[in-house]
């Protein structure tokens, strides 16, 4: 799946933004603009000129820069090393280090960055490495900037910031191509909306004139399955909020105080949370990414052990945390990095439904594998969650990422969990199967389930939670209960802001 | 194409090409007649001489040569399955030959030095050599799974500390037999009782002993193992996402360490295999790279015990064979050659599937499409890893 | 005393070049993210060609067929693993048993077993005027090899840390998406790197039979290969860090070799096996005590897709 017919205008000295569901051919069409992907037919006009783009070089040297999702950098070089990569200045054919970093410093300056040229990549923060790749196309003599995803990893604040950048490079002259599906943001700073739907480009508005509504209605389609599914037209096209939210007071399934923890790095990533968890409600946990919240939910899961800090979960210690023991307590566990944590692609889906539980019933039979049991036990679940193809003896990986994520969500809530931790649960699923896994949410929620749900979509931690705490640097910086949440305030938190009402 | 055929089809047409690179190699520095009649020795070496045999010659004509060659077959599918195994967790096991050395050591020296009756005699020596090879397979694990060392580089480490320590210091030190009278030139071990040899089956024309059909077991074993039990059920997937086994409770070091002690104890059988079955004893040194075979045996039989076996069984035929392959001037080691060939050839599975592939003129993609479709190289192709790491 | 030093660090640098070249050359293919292990099977091959060439051409030119000998095994090592994207170890080690068992095959068919007839050694140079220091006296008297190999380090040092191909190379062994998209070929950047490696470890087994021995054994260069990854490892991927290594190893082998004919009484004490492993020993030890992948290259081994990052 990639891309059909599309069809892109790009005007000199605009802001035209790129939307479109997940998977629907924004990333293909602008690498192929990017000329990273080859299109199998169709031609590319540069100034009504015929233009092949064979590599990111024919690129770049027409002047397209491009800022990827996931950042292109090499970690263990400089800033300056990276942004000259490729181009690097030489004196008597040996790499000029010094004209590099004066370079890389005057473009930096140049758009208004702040960067120390001699610091190497990898100790710098997500909000710095993005700039580092705007400075690496800018200095390229990029005319024409591809941003994918760029707020993605950002706060509200940050992503302000980046909105004036943006408004900045067009003010000059230059011409910017952001590829979005968050349209409220979208609607804020372009001047143009190109919308994607599977592989086609479907419609081309201006900004000014168009809603968030209308514009989610054409990024889902006709009859769109998103408003179908739920009954509300999305508005982001992607999340529902709940209207019955009520807090609960269900028994308490985690009670944590001051937990301290060290990120993969070695440096402290949890910095004394603490934090509750009744039966019956969901606790959303935002932050900026790279806060603690993926540390936070592997301490609740046992992956990942504690430096210090108490707590009680499900009627044992938390100290000391298995896998195995949080599983054997009723913890289900919906990771973020599917394919990494949750899954072996390689196996069947039926292996995959057993993983975690394949010690017991119906899964095994003593020391021996129960293939009966499984089969059964797989094919029930596949049809009750709808999974396509429901058949269980394909390889996982043969399966579209929702309906992987809908085996996932099958087998953790089959299981029963008291206490369930889930870390970005949607994330690059499309809109029919968010809402989805968001109802499959709520229902573990009445079921008096208490749930966990680490999200860094904002929307989506305001849509589902009952409460949420805000986590910065491995601090709680916020709790909110329902009523009091608010955008503004939460992003405020998320930057460091401590509480100006006590 | 079926997944069955996927799998092992490039395995048998890169056998076969290597085969037919081999005939083309001797013919081109000898001349083709040479080079066909060298390969029918190496048949006959291998299989026996069915036609001689059936024209109303000796029975020895066939059992001797099927003797030698499920001896090899033995060793291969031994060290084959030690390279598969640790394969299946996801670790490159480079070291079955120190494993195999320590084994064969064991052997020699719970086969001298014990006197027990056959019964237990054989077992007791065999259970040495695996808890040797095990031994010596687990620093490796305890290095990689402690401390990150990568298992590569390790095992090769291991395999020279193995050969300097024994080949160069214990068997011409410390273990050296005993000079009885005149005859002082003698390396190696002392000579093995003779409760200790593995009984051979067919008499005294073939040397055909316990050692083939033990190591079939061990392939059979292996096997039932890795997809019936639980236990072999959480092997492969430590060896598939080693991250989502840990998230599902699997106690992954554990797993690593134990695939890995498995994989050490059958190249240590091996030895004891070699040792108890033929040599009699630890001579001088091993002989021939066995364990370094075993990565082509395993890759070959694509990692597949039982596919294993059956390579195994391939290679030592033609192996048996190659010692015929003299009479004509053509070196015992030439098997080895189609054999690193084979190799080569499997090593470029995703050519033969693109080959084949192409032939087929499939409309449809036989790959399912990766995780982000928005992010596929339209015209890409999949790419199948061989092997699963860590 | 000072004469045994004098010819242990003779012995050393007679010595090294060979497992010097091996290294760099391993260092090469793995900071771009190739891994080597079959550098032992481009010696072997560098070995045989150079010692058959020199039966016909003069032994320097003999040498530079072996280097050629080694960069086409490097080829197809190339082919699969770049082109084909092949598990790098894999194809590495099916290198080295196809030169193995080919390099005994063709010995066999055309000299016999105890190796290629005895070809012209590479000539050795006198320095003027070092003979008489003492202990840098052990400096003259090397063929060209030695004199390269205490040389190349430092230019593959310059290359890797001061020149354009040398960021480029380190950032394709460290993140190789990255580097695609600032429009540079990944796989020009591994060709190079992987051929350029091969060339070094053939010319190291070149070495061998045209300036160590007169001709090429039967064994040769009997795990001098897997020894030279052992210096790369050890040294920390770095070409003065491989060069030290690869000097310390020596260094180890002329004691042993030394001590065995001037101090037999030691070797009862300890035994030459003891100091045979002692190399591999210590590698073993660096790693496990600077352990986590210590300082490999983060792509290493990990075959360049587009689609993935």
């Amino acid at each position: 799946m990639s891309l059909e017919d599309a069809s892109l205008d790009i005007v000199p000295g605009e802001l035209l933004a790129v939307v479109g569901e997940n998977g629907a051919g924004k990333s293909s069409l602008m690498n192929v603009l990017y000329g990273l992907y080859q299109p199998d037919a169709g031609t590319f006009l540069m100034d009504d000129k015929p233009v092949r783009l064979k590599s990111p070089r024919d690129a770049i040297a027409r002047g397209i820069g491009m800022v990827h999702q996931h950042f292109m950098l090499v970690p263990t070089l400089t800033v300056a090393e990276n942004v000259v990569l490729g181009r690097e200045p030489t004196r008597r054919g040996l790499l000029d280090l010094d004209r590099a970093c004066d370079e890389v410093a005057a473009t930096a300056k140049r758009f208004g960055f702040h960067l120390d040229p001699r610091a190497r990549v990898d100790t710098l923060t997500v909000g710095s490495q993005q700039k580092v790749e705007i400075v690496k196309a800018l200095h390229r003599g990029a005319q024409v900037l591809i941003l994918d995803e760029p707020t993605a990893v950002l706060t509200p604040q940050e992503s302000d910031e980046l909105a004036q950048v943006m408004r900045g490079l067009v003010a000059q002259g230059r011409t910017v191509v952001l590829i979005s599906h968050k349209l409220k943001e979208v609607l804020g700073v372009a001047d143009r909306v190109a919308v994607m739907r599977r592989g086609r480009t479907v419609a081309e508005v201006r900004a000014a004139g168009t809603t968030v509504s209308a514009l989610a209605s054409l990024m889902v389609g006709e009859g769109s399955r998103g408003a179908a599914l739920t009954g509300v037209p999305a508005a982001s096209g992607a999340v529902v909020p709940d209207a019955q939210g009520e807090a609960t007071s269900g028994p308490i399934v985690l009670d944590a105080k001051d937990l301290r923890a060290k990120g993969d790095n070695g440096r402290p990533a949890l910095q004394g949370v603490s934090l509750t968890v009744r039966a019956g409600e969901i606790v959303g946990i935002a932050g900026v990414d790279g806060n603690g919240q993926r540390e936070l939910a592997e301490v609740l899961t046992g992956l990942r052990s504690l430096d210090s800090g108490e707590g009680t979960l499900l009627g044992g210690p938390l100290k000391g945390l298995t896998p195995a023991l949080a599983k054997a307590r009723g913890v289900g566990h919906v990771p973020e990095d599917r394919l990494a944590r949750a899954v072996v692609k390689a196996m069947t889906v039926e292996e995959n439904v057993a993983l975690g539980r394949h010690r017991q019933p119906p899964f095994a039979r003593g020391p021996w594998v129960d293939f009966k049991g499984r089969r059964e036990r797989a094919t029930r679940l596949l049809s009750t969650y709808d999974v396509r193809p429901p058949d269980p003896t394909v390889a996982l990986q043969a399966l579209s990422g929702g309906n992987q994520q809908k085996v996932v969500v099958a087998r953790e809530l089959d299981a029963d969990p008291k206490l369930l931790v889930v870390v970005q649960p949607t994330r690059g699923l499309d809109i029919g199967a968010v809402a989805q896994v968001h109802a499959r949410l709520r229902e573990a929620k009445a079921r008096g389930a208490g749930v966990v749900m680490v999200s860094l979509d904002l929307e989506e931690v305001l849509a589902l939670s009952d409460r949420v705490y805000v986590l910065y640097e491995g601090r709680v910086t916020g709790h909110f209960p329902r009523k009091d949440l608010d955008e503004r305030e939460l992003g405020r938190r998320m930057l460091g802001a401590e509480s100006d009402h006590g | 194409m079926g997944e069955r055929t996927r799998q092992i089809l490039p395995s048998v047409l890169s056998v076969l090409l290597a085969l037919a690179v081999c005939w083309l190699t001797i013919a081109l520095t000898r001349d083709a007649d040479t080079a066909t009649r060298a390969y029918l020795q190496m048949l006959w070496g291998g299989v026996g001489n069915w036609p001689a045999f059936l024209d109303g010659g000796n029975a020895n004509a066939v059992l001797r040569p099927l003797g030698e060659a499920a001896m090899k077959a033995a060793i291969l599918t031994l060290t084959g399955l030690s390279v598969a195994v640790a394969f299946k967790v996801g670790l490159f096991n480079i070291g079955a030959q120190g494993q195999m050395i320590w084994g064969a050591l064991a052997a020699a020296l719970v086969g001298a030095h014990v006197s027990l009756p056959g019964v237990v005699h054989v077992p007791l020596a065999l259970l040495a050599a695996a808890l040797a090879g095990a031994t010596w397979s687990s620093i490796a694990a305890v290095l990689k799974l402690k401390r990150g060392v990568h298992e590569v580089i390790s095992t090769i480490m291991l395999n020279w500390v193995a050969v300097s320590l024994v080949d160069n210091w214990l068997v011409i030190g410390p273990l050296r037999a005993v000079a009885e009278g005149q005859q002082s030139s003698i390396t190696g071990t002392a000579e093995i009782l003779a409760t200790a040899q593995l009984p051979r089956l067919l008499g005294d024309s073939s040397r055909l002993n316990l050692g083939f059909p033990l190591a079939l077991v061990a392939a059979l074993g292996v096997w039932v193992w890795l997809t019936r039990t639980r236990a072999g059920y959480e092997t492969r997937a430590v060896g598939l996402t080693p991250e989502a086994a840990r998230a599902a409770g699997i106690p992954t070091q554990t797993r690593a360490g134990g695939a890995m002690a498995l994989a050490g104890a059958l190249a240590g059988l091996a030895g004891a295999v070699l040792v108890l079955g033929t040599e009699g004893r630890y001579p001088g040194s091993l002989g021939a790279p066995y364990g370094f075979d075993g990565i082509a045996i395993a890759l070959i039989g694509n990692n597949h015990p039982l596919g294993a076996a059956v390579s195994a069984a391939v290679f030592g035929i033609l192996r048996a064979g190659g010692t015929r392959m003299q009479l004509l001037g053509v070196h015992k080691s030439f098997p080895e050659l189609i054999q690193g060939f084979a190799l080569l050839f499997v090593a470029g599975r995703m050519v033969w599937l693109a080959v084949l592939r192409r032939r087929r003129e499939q409309p449809t993609r036989e790959q399912p499409s990766g995780e982000q479709p928005s992010g596929e190289q339209p015209s890409g192709e999949q790419p199948v890893a061989e092997v699963p790491r860590a | 005393m000072l004469e045994v030093l004098h010819s242990l660090l003779f012995s050393t640098l007679d010595a090294a070049p060979a497992l010097v070249f091996a290294a760099l050359g391993a260092m090469l293919s793995e900071r771009a993210g190739v891994v080597s292990v079959g550098v032992e099977g481009m010696m072997r091959t560098g070995a045989f060609c150079a010692a058959v060439a020199a039966l016909a051409m003069p032994t320097p030119l003999a040498v530079l067929v072996g280097m050629a000998a080694g960069a086409a095994i490097a080829a197809v090592h190339g082919f699969l693993s770049i082109r084909w994207r092949s598990d790098q170890v894999v194809s590495g080690m099916a290198l080295n048993l196809v030169a193995m068992a080919g390099g005994t095959y063709l010995l066999e068919s055309f000299f016999g077993p105890n190796g290629t007839p005895s070809i012209t050694q590479l000539s050795r140079w006198d320095l003027p005027g070092l003979p008489a220091v003492p202990l840098l006296g052990a400096l003259s008297g090397h063929a060209a090899p030695t004199y390269l190999a205490l040389t190349l380090p430092f230019l593959f040092h310059l290359l890797l840390s001061r020149t354009p191909l040398g960021l480029r190379l380190r950032a394709v062994g460290d993140k190789p998406h990255a580097v695609a998209t600032l429009g540079l070929s990944v796989s020009a950047l591994r060709w190079g790197a992987v051929l350029g490696g091969g060339m070094m470890a053939g010319l190291g087994g070149a070495v061998l039979s045209t300036a160590v021995l007169d001709r090429f054994e039967q064994h040769t260069p009997s795990g001098l290969g897997f020894m030279a990854l052992a210096a790369m490892v050890f040294g920390r991927w770095t070409p003065l860090g491989a060069f030290a290594a690869a000097l310390f190893f020596a260094f180890g082998n002329a004691l042993r070799i030394g001590l065995a004919s001037s101090a037999p009484w030691l070797l009862d004490l300890v035994p030459q096996g003891f100091l045979l492993a002692l190399p591999y020993l210590l590698t073993l030890l660096v790693l496990a005590l600077q352990g986590q992948r210590g300082h490999a290259p983060a792509a290493l081994g990990t075959p360049y897709e587009q689609e993935s990052r």
